[in-house]
């Protein structure tokens, strides 16, 4: 028994072995710093991930043929989180503790952002999402930064713009009950409509997957607003207009870029005209360094490169920059430097961040829905201070 | 010291194990289909949460409070619709999965749409191994017991259990109260692992995820559902090699295993049996011939507790 005892804890031990090794075969190579691109390349959130990873691998070509960063050269590990949870988790697990990576740009969701950032702020890792756009990201620590338009930022600057602009005083504020996003955002606005001075005069809440909006709608033209602000996504938004529309309520919707799909005006055709978004890019009228990336982009991929791309690529360029000035590519060694980053000129603009670590992006774009698509209504310029 | 990431890998394997334990006794023991069970794991999950950041309690008497409420869940559903059997059981706690995501989803103790952020990071390889241990013995005990023989009787015959005195509507609450339990304990240690929480993680397809843990493994088999539990927690990570085709892969295994071992990895194979084929093994390489341990105690041995176990 002893003996039969032995012999099996020695299988166990070479099994043991067996894996161990199989895991270990990812060496650190020498000469290399590393950028993990945490994100979705599969299921609901794909199209963000892959975006993202197209405008990163988009800078890391660029950096590697002007000469890398620190004399070596820059990889993208990527990984797909699937947007699940528990695989964001692991995910930002192996960039930290197998591919040690000197920075994880993603999840380009709130939520994922959320997971990744409590694990790389506990191991000191910088973690930039690259578009993470709801409340509560930086706040996690001081190794966790973003690169988009927050909502806290930009719907006060286009509140501002739209009472100042289009005079509208009596505000109808339309969210989607279950939509995370969109609960945060009308929060903002309520707050942003009160300081501008404008008045909400009705506030309706639907929810996502909603087809039938006629109550909501009667209750909206019972308060007769001059505009509406609706904060969920597409799909919601554009059956909700063409419910306005079909009521008589002849007003504009302004919303964040969760209504920033073509889907908006193949759904709601000519009830979405005049309909007006807030994004972060806009590849119209662009200065000569975004048209630049425009033009590369269009000729790998053969199409036009949207916000995530954009951001994407900033995002890396403004995490070498960091890493140049401090001339470390530990996390340790260039957070501060990174931290300091000022109105660093990217394609998707002007990044500067706040000591909190929010980015405060200048200018804002306003696009308007124009025959079917979206175009630049205005650049909306962000000032440093509130 | 072994690589943080295997170590996670390690504890969310632990914390699936947990919860398709709790799963294999409402499905594989009990034999009632149960598309619910994320939704146990939801509220033990929001519930320990809410306990720890709201209320500052500790992290164990917040992970017994989730068990606790989830399990309490578990008898509130089991009333109206364990008098129910098959499909229409299946479809009713599939009803149940919808409504609990949508309350979350509205309450506003639970963050709404927002979700629960910050939750202190509590779960550790070693908590969660510790109760992932103790569930299984637990497993193991009820599963020998008057309730696992109760529990087995109404899976293999639900009319002749009644005749012979097992008031099935009473058993099958239990088995859904203890089941839910173990899920709401696995969404405690969730909780205070992943550190943030949003309904939408506990869909439908949360409840399909666990219980393919419990048939990929072998429904009623607890090493089966430990082993299933640690393959498709393993899984979708082993096959970062091959990046975009990974989902495909994983795919294509549930496919294959279910054509080639409809019964699962450990269909019918319990912890007595394993110990038995490791006195064969043993005796068999301690030198006599393969007809050997045929013969005597052994295989009396492992019949009667086949018999015993199910």
């Amino acid at each position: 028994m002893r003996s039969a005892h032995g012999k099996f804890s020695r299988w166990i031990l070479f099994l043991v072995l067996a894996l161990s090794m199989i895991g270990s075969s990812a060496v650190l190579a020498a000469g290399e710093v590393k950028i993990g691109f945490l994100g979705a390349l599969t299921g609901n959130v794909a199209t963000y991930g892959i975006q993202t990873l197209r405008g990163m691998e988009m800078a890391a070509d660029e950096i590697n043929t002007a000469g890398g960063v620190l004399g070596q050269k820059l990889v993208i590990v990527k990984e797909d989180d699937r947007g699940d949870k528990t695989e964001i988790a692991n995910v930002t697990q192996k960039f930290i503790s197998r591919d040690h990576v000197s920075a994880i740009i993603g999840d380009p969701t709130t939520g994922g952002t959320k997971v990744a950032a409590a694990i790389a702020q506990e191991n000191k890792v910088i973690l930039l999402s690259a578009g993470a756009v709801g409340a509560g990201v930086v706040e996690i620590g001081d190794f966790i930064f973003r690169n988009t338009v927050i909502d806290s930022i930009a719907a006060p600057a286009v509140t501002k713009y739209i009472v100042e602009q289009f005079k509208w005083k009596r505000i109808a504020l339309v969210t989607s009950i279950n939509n995370d996003y969109s609960v945060g955002l009308s929060r903002i606005f309520e707050e942003a409509v009160k300081d501008n001075g404008g008045g909400i005069m009705v506030k309706e809440n639907v929810s996502d997957g909603d087809t039938d909006f006629s109550a909501q709608v009667t209750k909206l033209k019972a308060a007769k607003p001059d505009g509406m602000i609706f904060t969920g996504y597409y799909t919601e938004g554009a059956l909700l207009m063409k419910e306005l529309r079909k009521q008589g309520l002849n007003i504009n919707m302004v919303g964040g870029d969760g209504l920033l799909s073509p889907v908006l005006s193949e759904l709601g055709g000519k009830a979405v005209e005049g309909s007006m978004v807030y994004a972060g890019f806009s590849p119209e009228r662009p200065s000569p360094a975004t048209k630049k990336f425009l033009d590369a982009y269009r000729a790998k991929y053969h199409e036009e490169a949207d916000m995530f791309v954009a951001q994407g690529y900033d995002a890396v360029k403004i995490v070498v920059a960091a890493m140049k000035r401090a001339k470390s590519t530990e996390p340790q060694g260039y957070r501060k430097e990174l931290a300091e980053t000022k109105g660093f000129p990217g394609v998707s603009g002007n990044t500067t961040f706040l000591p909190n670590r929010e980015p405060l992006k200048s200018p804002i774009c306003l696009l308007v829905v124009r025959n079917g698509k979206f175009g630049l209504l205005e650049r909306i310029p962000v000032s440093p201070k509130k | 010291m072994i690589n943080a990431y295997y170590l996670q890998v390690l504890t969310i394997m632990g914390i699936n194990v947990i919860m398709a334990l709790g799963l294999n006794l409402i499905t594989g023991v009990t034999g009632q289909l149960s598309l619910g069970h994320a939704a146990f794991m939801s509220i033990g999950a929001y519930a320990a949460a809410i306990l720890t950041l709201n209320y500052g309690a500790p992290f164990w008497l917040a992970l017994l409070f989730g068990a606790l409420v989830a399990a309490f869940f578990g008898v509130l559903l089991g009333f109206p619709t364990l008098r129910l059997s098959g499909d229409y059981l299946a479809i009713a706690t599939m009803g149940f999965g919808e409504i609990t995501r949508v309350i979350l989803l509205n309450l506003d103790i639970a963050g709404r749409a927002l979700g629960i952020s910050g939750i202190p990071h509590s779960s550790n390889f070693s908590t969660v191994w510790i109760l992932a241990v103790l569930s299984i013995v637990t497993m193991v005990f009820v599963g020998n017991s008057r309730l696992g023989r109760a529990f087995l009787a109404i899976r293999e015959d639900e009319i002749a259990a009644e005749a012979m005195g097992v008031n099935s509507t009473y058993y099958k609450i239990q088995a859904f109260a203890l089941g839910s339990f173990f899920a709401g304990l696995g969404g405690g240690l969730y909780a205070h692992y992943i550190t943030y929480l949003n309904p939408s993680d506990f869909g439908f397809m949360k409840s399909i995820e666990i219980l393919n843990m419990v048939v990929l493994g072998g429904m009623g088999s607890i090493p089966g559902t430990i082993l299933g539990a640690g393959v498709l927690t393993a899984v979708p990570e082993v096959l970062r090699a091959v990046r975009e085709y990974r989902m495909l892969f994983y795919g294509g295994l549930l496919v294959f295993m279910m054509i080639f071992k409809p019964n699962g990895l450990l269909g019918g194979v319990h912890f007595s049996t394993i110990r038995n084929w490791l006195i064969r093994i043993f005796k068999g390489s301690a030198g006599s011939p393969a007809g050997g341990s045929r013969g005597g105690t052994g295989a009396g041995e492992d019949a009667k507790t086949r018999v015993q176990e199910g």
